[in-house]
């Protein structure tokens, strides 16, 4: 840490941690609705769909204030100045988080708007809006005062805008449900494959140069590359969601090609990552840290890319539309693309933060949370793939009634509760390990737990 | 690879996307009215839609295959079910769901209310959106539907009770529902003509009958359906 006011980053990862170890909690609940038989009086007051808008409102809230932490840590260093409003910043935390649980008590007693993933009442919906401004006009009064203008930054920024301007589009009401879901994937899509993956790319190339000393030059160059390819597949790709919504057939060519080209842009970071090792210079340390940037880009790519690609074109999304393939897709994109590349900068920022020599700590516990989330969320994902490919043959293409396909899925979804599991036990070793963060062990003490690691060890643990 | 190669890739691929993304934009929009039947779509469709999101209906059920996937898609709910189908699950969801493994919620609709997503529903069901989804397409037959009509050429009646799933509730040689009496014991104790009458009307024959009416079928289906499970008995116990 340089700069005094990148301190207000902690506070939003504190947050986001805590709120993820809820999510993943609430999502246990959620996948073992649809294992056993939850009684009527309990389902009248506590649907299914309560406890969804909880697990994915906690998601989006959580990855935001991580993004949110990980500017105001990354632009400081970048502009080389500090932050203009680091009270402003602790300010805008509050906020949100008041808005949330607002929004998460609400849930419970049926506040809602009633649109999946956006379904804060339109009331706070206005007050997220203010509390973005102030986050925009914080980091850009910062940026434009410094006036040290890189690609880093520029990706950072038009994410964020993006971002931003694309929430609006999901605040009005719809008199028509075609049209309601057509500009609700601008807010969904344009988010995931378009605004985050500026942010997410930024952020990367951030921790690529922060722990490999590679040349910003060619960083900057293969970021520009990688964003161009990004928004070419992105844009065009959201009619990917448009097949079957009362949309022109013209969208299923479009939607087509461009998405099936989405997972080239993935494939490029996971070469950029790659490359950066090979020309790093020195060590590749904290060890912990780097698990998370490979683990990064090499799930990124099977989540986003492949799993996303598996069901993209029209002639498989016909049946697999709307069924748990999504789901698996989901998950494990989310996971792989978003947690771990928030997570993976936590690591990064938090032992800067406390003032940790040369950016080390005490990796051994961190390194528990990373396999027992990652194995979790992949056999996860699995299991709901397992679930979907049943859920497309009995339903779409036998035929057979809802409830009927839905009766040998269960078992599949038992075993996604069960690496739920897993996950849940992960997602708490890593929070403690991340808020309870230690200095590295002194070489001598490692040495003696037979743990110091010769120069050469590879990016496993 | 220069960084002015790198920079030229960037704005041209990002513009091309967009440009693309914002001309079929106004084309979707241009489209909507007509693929929708925009002139349909009043106020208590509207009305329905507010209900619809009132309630969170969207994150248990999918529609037009976006939302949650816990219970059935309702893009074409009001052609599967019919109405009365439909309003039955809104009205008492308890009643309904009552021997299934996964339960819909009572929200306490008002009238109007159900009214209301009975007319989005009957919307939503018009949307001309590529024939999606695979199973209700009228289109397609599924693979029920093939043995249905397979059935159909041996034994009519047969097909009609596989028709109107009246093996959700009864069961017939050990398959099917628990909620309702065996068809082969209604067959002992029954005549076709009581039967028939029963089918139009549970309530009016029973008083508190659960079973929904099926006015749907005409008096002649009603009778064939009768005599099938009369025939069903093994040994008549009642004259």
């Amino acid at each position: 840490m340089t700069y005094k006011s990148q301190r207000v980053a902690y506070p939003y990862f504190v947050f986001a941690l805590l709120l993820f170890g809820l999510q993943v909690v609430v999502g246990l609940w959620v996948g073992l609705q649809y294992v056993i038989t939850v009684p009527q009086a309990v389902v009248d007051v506590f649907p299914f769909a309560t406890s969804r808008a909880m697990h994915t409102n906690l998601l989006v809230l959580w990855m935001l204030l991580g993004f949110m932490g990980a500017t105001f840590y990354l632009v400081p260093e970048e502009a080389e100045c500090e932050l203009a409003w680091p009270k402003l910043a602790i300010a805008q935390l509050v906020i949100l988080l008041l808005t949330g649980v607002t929004a998460l008590v609400g849930f419970l007693f049926g506040w809602t708007r009633g649109r999946p993933l956006l379904e804060i009442p339109t009331v706070l919906a206005f007050v997220v809006v203010v509390a973005a401004l102030m986050f925009l006009a914080n980091v850009g009064v910062t940026l434009f005062r410094a006036r040290r203008w890189n690609a880093v930054q520029g990706s950072l920024l038009g994410g964020l805008v993006f971002l931003a301007a694309m929430y609006l589009f999901g605040m009005p009401f719809y008199r028509n449900l075609s049209m309601d879901w057509f500009y609700w994937w601008w807010v969904i899509h344009l988010w995931v494959e378009g605004a985050w993956e500026l942010i997410a790319a930024a952020m990367a190339a951030f921790m690529l140069l922060k722990l490999t000393g590679v040349d910003r030059k060619v960083v900057e160059k293969w970021l520009y590359v990688e964003l161009g390819l990004f928004l070419f597949t992105g844009i065009a790709g959201t009619g990917h969601h448009y097949y079957w919504l009362g949309a022109p057939k013209a969208w299923l060519w479009i939607g087509g090609i461009f998405s099936a080209l989405e997972p080239f842009p993935i494939l490029l970071m996971l070469w950029d990552t790659w490359r950066s090792v090979r020309e790093r210079h020195g060590r590749l340390e904290p060890a912990l840290t780097w698990l998370y940037l490979g683990g990064m880009a090499v799930l990124h790519f099977m989540g986003a890319g492949l799993f996303g690609f598996a069901h993209t074109l029209p002639q498989i999304n016909y049946y697999t539309h709307g069924s748990q393939v999504t789901v698996s897709h989901g998950h494990l994109a989310f996971f792989g693309a978003y947690a771990l590349l928030n997570l993976g900068f936590f690591y990064l920022a938090v032992p800067r933060l406390k003032g940790f020599r040369e950016g080390r700590y005490d990796e051994r516990l961190g390194r528990w949370g990373f396999w027992l989330m990652t194995l979790g969320v992949l056999g996860m994902s699995l299991a709901f793939a397992v679930a979907g490919v049943l859920q497309t043959y009995l339903e779409r293409i036998r035929g057979e009634p809802y409830m009927v396909a839905q009766q040998p899925m269960r078992f599949w979804m038992l075993v996604v509760v069960l690496h739920g599991l897993i996950v849940v036990a992960g997602v708490v070793v890593t929070v403690v390990h991340l808020l309870t963060l230690r200095p590295e062990p002194a070489e001598t003490e490692r040495a003696e737990a037979g743990e110091l690691v010769p120069a050469r060890a590879g990016m496993g643990s | 690879m220069t960084e002015r190669i790198a920079k030229t890739i960037f704005w041209v691929g990002t513009l091309v996307s967009l440009t693309v993304f914002l001309v079929m934009t106004v084309h979707t929009h241009r489209s909507f009215d007509a693929l929708t039947h925009a002139d349909a779509l009043d106020e208590k469709v509207v009305s329905g839609k507010h209900a619809f999101e009132r309630h969170n209906c969207n994150d248990c059920h999918t529609i037009l295959g976006f939302g949650a996937y816990y219970a059935p898609d309702l893009t074409r709910a009001y052609a599967r079910l019919g109405e009365d189908g439909v309003r039955r699950r809104l009205e008492s969801p308890e009643v309904v769901f009552a021997d299934s493994y996964r339960k819909m919620p009572q929200q306490h609709l008002s009238p109007t209310e159900v009214d209301d997503l009975l007319a989005f529903l009957r919307w939503v069901s018009r949307i001309e959106n590529h024939d999606w989804p695979p199973q209700d397409s009228p289109h397609r037959w599924s693979r029920s539907t093939e043995r249905m009509l397979a059935g159909a050429a041996l034994s009519p009646a047969a097909a009609l009770v596989e028709q109107e799933n009246c093996l959700a509730c009864h069961s017939l040689g050990g398959q099917g529902g628990e909620s309702g009496p065996r068809l082969e014991w209604i067959g002992g104790r029954r005549d076709a003509a009581y039967i028939a009458r029963y089918i139009a009307d549970p309530e009016a024959v029973s008083h508190g009958s659960r079973m929904p009416p099926f006015q749907g079928l005409s008096e002649g289906q009603r009778l064939m359906i009768g005599e099938f499970i009369v025939s069903l008995a093994a040994q008549r116990s009642v004259p």
